[in-house]
């Protein structure tokens, strides 16, 4: 070892004490929770680039724009602690803006395991900065700020996530699904008050994100309930159903990634795997979606 | 009995093909619109026998398929006069402006469909034709359907 070793090393160390007590996330892994996640899509507008903001989300209480999420000091989350983003993605809490409308699903996320989401972190502060003020969104209820606090109280239980994640196994599948992937968020309806109808898991939703259709992905009849690991594996890979037929839209979207950026099928395929032999297991709901 | 099982079978199947059938396509008005409609289901249709029989290792049913596929595809760009666009379509306007472009994926069908039918009949690699196939399905989709029909308000 030289000298010029040593001292790197030393430096290494000090930066590691100084920063904060949270564990410094894994920019690489990081990507891949990134692409499990479907590129964070909302964060990113059609066209890209990617986490500069922009993404489209229509609700029945006003039309949403994702924010930027590029290191940008000013119109980003550039001088952002740690901690600040984490709350904003587990917590629903926005540095200067406080309480996150529910289109950001931070009560899904919430159950994200320590390590995964400070990888992502990381990962978000390596995207390229782009200076991009956030598109206001439009709409909104009058005082909304105070509804979404209200609607926090109300539908958001805090949980303790795990500190790292199973790496295998159904479990697995589910954490994915419901925490981290999402699948929950878009094809689980929502009561009046935009809350999940956790009785209804998996079992699609009529009025979807975009306000199309979301289709019923349990293992009922009126779901893909006919469908095996492979076809499910296919869709999450290539977008490619069953009938040789392709999902577009949404769907198609988080799984090529958005604006340029990786979607599902960059994600490892034993995870994209874990998913579908999950699906699988998640309880019949007769739930028939119509084509509008 | 087993006669009678099978005869029940298939009648409720044809049944329930007719009932879809009638369902999926009774909003588009009568002529190509329609027709092409039917055109597409009857290819997905072929599409998923490929799909089961790769699934199943047994690429018998294959050739047949992709033979009726083959056939189909050259009916694709008859069932698409200038102007034939409908709200209820998912055919987007780029068909009529980019027109050299949606004959020749017609035709790449006609033919990538052809060479499935042959690969299955020769022992060949069917896998890589049905993927080639289904990526030409996919890239013409892409380019030239409408994502999803958007409710109208």
């Amino acid at each position: 070892m030289t000298l010029r070793h040593v001292w790197l090393v030393a430096v290494a160390l000090l930066l590691c004490r100084s920063s904060s007590s949270l564990a410094a996330g894994d920019p690489v892994h990081g990507k891949v929770v990134f692409a499990l996640a479907a590129g964070c899509g909302c964060h990113t507008s059609t066209d890209g680039p990617v986490g500069a903001g922009g993404g489209e989300v229509p609700t029945p209480f006003g039309k949403f724009y994702g924010s930027n999420i590029t290191p940008d000091p000013e119109t980003g989350i550039g001088n952002w602690t740690d901690a600040q983003i984490i709350a904003a993605i587990r917590d629903g809490f926005a540095l200067g803006k406080g309480a996150e409308s529910p289109a950001m699903p931070y009560y899904f996320y919430a159950g994200m395991a320590d390590t995964d989401v400070a990888d992502l972190v990381a990962y978000l502060r390596s995207l390229p900065s782009v200076r991009r003020p956030s598109r206001s969104h439009e709409g909104e209820l009058p005082l909304a700020r105070w509804a979404y606090r209200a609607w926090r109280l109300l539908f958001f239980r805090k949980s303790r996530p795990e500190a790292a994640a199973l790496a295998t196994g159904p479990e697995r599948g589910r954490y994915l699904v419901d925490h981290v992937s999402l699948c929950i968020d878009c094809h689980t309806p929502r009561t009046r008050l935009g809350a999940p109808n956790l009785e209804m898991y998996l079992a699609g939703n009529a009025h979807g994100p975009t306000g199309d259709p979301v289709p019923n992905i349990t293992t009922h009849a009126t779901g893909i309930g006919d469908w095996d690991v492979d076809d499910i594996m296919n869709v999450l890979t290539s977008g490619r159903l069953p009938n040789f037929d392709n999902v577009q839209g949404l769907m198609a979207a988080v799984v090529d990634g958005h604006g340029g950026g990786p979607g599902y099928k960059a994600a490892p395929e034993a995870d994209r795997r874990t998913i579908a032999e999950y699906l699988k297991t998640v309880p019949p709901v007769d739930n028939k979606i119509e084509d509008k | 009995m087993r006669l009678y099982v099978i005869v029940l079978g298939t009648a409720s199947m044809l049944l329930c093909a007719l009932a879809v059938g009638a369902h999926e396509g009774k909003d588009l008005p009568a002529g190509p619109i329609r027709e092409r409609h039917y055109l597409m289901e009857d290819i997905g249709k072929n599409s998923k026998v490929i799909g089961a029989a790769l699934k199943a290792g047994d690429s018998g049913p294959v050739a047949g398929a992709a033979e009726n596929i083959q056939a189909d595809a050259a009916k694709i760009t008859g069932l698409f006069p200038p102007g034939s666009s409908h709200p209820k379509s998912r055919a987007k306007p780029e068909i009529w402006t980019n027109w050299a472009k949606f004959e020749a994926n017609a035709k790449a069908l006609q033919s990538n469909a052809g060479a499935l039918a042959n690969a299955a009949k020769s022992g060949g690699d069917v896998k890589a034709a049905a993927d080639t196939m289904f990526d030409g399905c996919k890239s013409c989709h892409d380019d030239f359907r409408v994502p999803e029909k958007k409710k109208r308000k």
